[in-house]
């Protein structure tokens, strides 16, 4: 789950594992009373430090998807069908901002990327 | 916030050639901190100067709230010290070293020593004279664990060891934070291993530290933009210009590496008829060589 951790990006570390936690929650990869890793262990197994992993556990708590219990550990809380899905279309909506950046700086436009879109789901002949 | 260490005004000139001239350096209580520089710009002589080792000449040093090297022999029971250059006798096995060193401190932890030693796969029988680099790091660190300390100081903990050897002995550091409230300063020019694990960095260079700020900041804050239609004077801009140079006559137009950029900084362009073309994000290593080219050449 956490195989895309990128130390080199821009984005703050916190804010990716957040965001993998964010995508599994919305898939349901991650169900409502599943615990997360503890903080010692997925600082160990990411080699970040146990405050990036904390930061980003108490983001994912200040928007509802986690809950931190004292001594416990940390828990998925149940989203709801419709938060989820309003979370599937937000992350939907950021890989497609990535792609029409990327395909700018290649000089593609939207349409090209649209026609290949189409070509690799098979709706369009090629 | 605390400082676990502070370093204000500090001075010390080492033979005639290298000098540190009027250090500065805050390193939060329970940060990991980076303190990066190339080889022979002062990390080294730094560490030394703090935990005192060496005598300053002008400014004042504290670590963990004492004044050094007053204090020193208090401060140093606390902190566990991987200098660059090992000190355990070599005629001592590897149980020997652990037991000896065990005993200068109260806050010793024998059983954290232990499941290090299991851990990092040394044998208590071996000999330290003929452990290979790999092993010699695994037990310095170990050493240093034991100890319980509350300040980790580690000088190029992982110099010339294999990468596997380097993930356990950060995993171990790591392991260690994550049960107990201590900060750890960790010096290294291996920047990739720092961009992971680190939340603050300083950056020295020939005896000076030329930044010091949050991991993040530090990240975030250093871009290479590519301009077109540029004036060839520019003043006022939002952010630091540190050097401006042609593009690579492909695409025409200008490569500026700015410190302190912020995306609405977008709009300096319009302002100045220039248009901004892209705006590329540096990695740590990156932003550290930019950094320093800059820093060293002064009319930039």
């Amino acid at each position: 789950m956490f195989d895309q951790i990128d130390p080199r990006s821009p984005t703050p570390l916190y804010d990716q594992i957040a965001d993998r936690i964010r995508v599994a929650v919305a898939a349901g990869e991650l169900r409502p009373g599943d615990p997360l890793p503890s903080v010692r262990r997925l600082a160990g197994r990411l080699r970040v430090n146990p405050a990036t992993v904390v930061q980003a556990y108490r983001a994912l708590e200040a928007e509802g998807f986690v809950e931190m219990r004292q001594g416990s550990g940390t828990f998925v809380l149940d989203i709801g069908a419709n938060r989820r899905d309003a979370e599937r279309h937000d992350q939907a909506r950021d890989l497609v901002r990535d792609v029409l950046a990327d395909a700018a700086r290649l000089g593609l436009s939207a349409q090209d990327v649209l026609r290949a879109l189409r070509l690799e789901i098979g709706t369009e002949a090629g | 916030m605390t400082n676990a260490i502070e370093m204000r005004g500090v001075h010390h000139r080492l033979g005639t050639s290298f000098e540190i001239r009027d250090l500065t350096v805050n390193v939060p209580s329970g940060s990991i901190y980076g303190f990066l520089g190339p080889n022979g710009s002062g990390k080294t002589t730094t560490i030394r100067l703090m935990l005192g080792l060496l005598r300053r000449g002008k400014g004042s040093i504290q670590v963990l709230g004492r004044p050094i090297p007053a204090d020193a022999a208090r401060v140093l029971a606390r902190t566990g010290y991987v200098p660059e250059r090992p000190h355990l006798y070599d005629s001592f096995s590897i149980g020997e070293a652990i037991k000896y060193h065990g005993a200068f401190f109260r806050t010793w932890d024998a059983r954290r020593a232990e499941e290090l030693r299991v851990r990092f796969r040394l044998d208590a029988a071996a000999r330290i004279g003929r452990l290979s680099k790999g092993e010699t790091g695994k037990l310095m660190m170990l050493l240093a664990l034991a100890q319980s300390p509350d300040l980790l100081v580690l000088d190029e903990p992982t110099d010339g060891l294999d990468p596997v050897v380097r993930r356990d002995v950060l995993t171990a550091v790591l392991d260690y934070v994550s049960q107990r409230d201590a900060t750890v300063f960790i010096s290294s020019h291996l920047v990739h291993e720092l961009e992971r694990i680190c939340d603050w960095v300083g950056v020295m260079d020939d005896g000076r530290l030329v930044a010091e700020m949050p991991m993040q900041t530090f990240k975030s804050g250093i871009k290479r933009l590519r301009v077109a239609d540029a004036p060839s004077l520019v003043s006022d801009t939002p952010f630091v210009l540190l050097a401006r140079e042609p593009g690579d006559g492909l695409s025409g137009g200008e490569v500026w590496v700015v410190r302190g950029w912020q995306d609405p900084m977008k709009q300096y362009f319009e302002g100045v008829g220039a248009r901004l073309r892209e705006v590329v994000d540096l990695d740590l290593e990156e932003g550290f060589v930019e950094l320093l080219r800059t820093f060293r050449t002064p009319d930039a």
